[in-house]
């Protein structure tokens, strides 16, 4: 191996360092120093991987310990209280301003940009196409304008998805903080992408849902929420239908069934279904949200 | 990866259900108490959970990431009880492991605890002591050396061939060569 020289290091003293380096042990100073040799380098550093081919094995060499119960739902609280700011930054980036969302200008302005207009008065489209030399620029910018109104348009609709779903799951959040509560995560059965959301299920049976990800309902479609007890008999909940958003919330009162209720998701050709119509959308287990 | 990068948070529920456990146990291994071990788990789960999108499927399993991360975070929670060391920003860093290429795939998944005591088990004592104080004590080489009262050659020396005793007792034999180096 040829010997060179980056980040103050030469080959041998990446050599050197290599097993404190891939078990952690040098100073953040050394490492880094460590890091940009390799990133320059011109040499595999074959060494380097091969020593830390052994290190996620000594994950094994540790003694099992069981993890509190709540820690799961403490988890899952957290990240759904993490997404909830995730979606209103998002909603903030997203949102496009009045001015913005209405304001063709920009586009044409770049496409003429000799055209002799005064650019405090605007534009003003029909003296623009009484200009055949630039009627097709223009027609282009009004297609661009047109687009931009229909872009808009779906965004308004996410943006609606996102502040029913943030809205949903702070609605849930707080029901779920409640004493005795249960949280439920709904998901897919079998891992599958699809809808996905939160339920919470209070001392008194009543249920605080959110969903996501769900297609639009059609006609008199009805996605109906189930609780399925120790009975394992499904109970039907209620129901809601759902717009282009994708995302709806619902709050119904219910008498309680008793821990670890499941609580599960379906789609009903119509409202008032006594059994679930498979497959089953989404389904989560309710636990205690608080742990003690 | 891609649902839990999407922020579906049943993906992130299974990916507890599959190794919580396991990462509950190296946050404890290296903090010795629960409560900061409970801390880590939530905190390295939580940055798996924003930063699922970094997961380099090329560089190991998904196991290796999230306890690597977990392990990285332990660490960093030791660290921070002792005030004169130098520390990295575990935020924007990701753990070195996970920076190297993965040659070795997933070998570790086909791993069992007992396996792997049998490993520690052909590398020397004093060898073992110092992957230990590195990996699950938090200590830097120069600090295992004044712990040990051995000069930091010898500690550099005895973490190298302890990996590679340990790379030579879970490496399965290979026919044909091709594992020199």
């Amino acid at each position: 191996m040829a010997e060179h020289t980056f980040a103050g290091l030469t080959c041998s003293d990446v050599q050197d360092l290599g097993a404190g380096f891939v078990l952690g042990a040098l100073t953040p100073t050394e490492s880094d120093a460590v890091r940009r040799h390799l990133a320059e380098c011109p040499e595999l550093h074959a060494e380097m991987a091969e020593l830390n081919s052994v290190v996620p094995a000594l994950f094994e060499a540790v003694e099992p310990v069981a993890p509190p119960a709540g820690l799961k739902d403490r988890i899952l609280a957290a990240a759904a209280a993490d997404l909830e700011a995730r979606l209103a930054t998002a909603q903030q980036a997203a949102a496009p301003s009045p001015a913005e969302a209405t304001r063709p200008a920009p586009p044409a302005r770049r496409a003429v940009p000799t055209l002799p207009v005064e650019p405090a008065r605007g534009w003003d489209l029909g003296a623009l196409l009484r200009r055949p030399v630039w009627a097709a620029i223009a027609a282009a910018a009004l297609v661009a304008a047109l687009a931009l109104g229909a872009w808009n348009a779906q965004l308004r609709d996410e943006v609606a998805g996102l502040e029913t779903y943030r809205n949903g799951v702070v609605q849930v959040l707080d029901a779920a903080a409640k004493p005795g509560a249960q949280l439920a995560v709904l998901a897919d059965p079998n891992g599958a992408a699809g809808p996905t959301g939160l339920a919470a299920v209070g001392e008194d049976g009543g249920v605080a849902m959110v969903m996501r990800n769900l297609a639009p309902t059609a006609g008199s479609q009805v996605y109906e929420a189930w609780l399925i007890g120790a009975g394992q008999v499904p109970v039907a909940i209620g129901g809601f239908q759902v717009g282009g958003s994708g995302s709806a919330s619902f709050v119904t009162a219910h008498a309680f069934l008793g821990e670890g209720v499941v609580v599960a998701l379906t789609l009903e050709p119509q409202e008032g279904a006594k059994t679930p119509t498979m497959p089953i959308l989404a389904l989560g287990t309710a636990r205690a949200a608080q742990s003690s | 990866m891609d649902r839990l990068a999407g922020g579906d948070l049943g993906a992130l529920e299974l990916l507890y259900e599959q190794f919580g456990a396991m990462a509950f146990s190296i946050a404890y291994r290296i903090t010795g108490d629960r409560s900061a071990a409970e801390d880590v788990v939530q905190d390295a789960f939580l940055g798996a959970w924003r930063n699922a999108g970094r997961y380099v499927d090329a560089r190991g399993s998904v196991r290796t990431w999230l306890l690597s991360i977990v392990h990285h975070r332990a660490i960093d929670a030791v660290r921070r009880r002792r005030p004169t060391v130098e520390l990295p920003d575990s935020e924007t860093n990701l753990p070195d492991s996970l920076t190297l290429p993965d040659t070795w795939g997933d070998v570790e998944l086909r791993l069992d605890r007992d396996e792997m005591q049998v490993a520690l088990g052909t590398i020397s004592v004093v060898q073992r002591e110092a992957i230990e104080l590195a990996y699950f004590g938090g200590l830097t080489q120069t600090e295992i050396a004044q712990k040990t009262g051995v000069p930091l050659g010898t500690v550099k020396g005895r973490l190298r061939l302890g990996l590679q005793g340990l790379r030579a007792a879970l490496m399965p034999p290979v026919d044909g060569g091709g594992g020199g180096g």
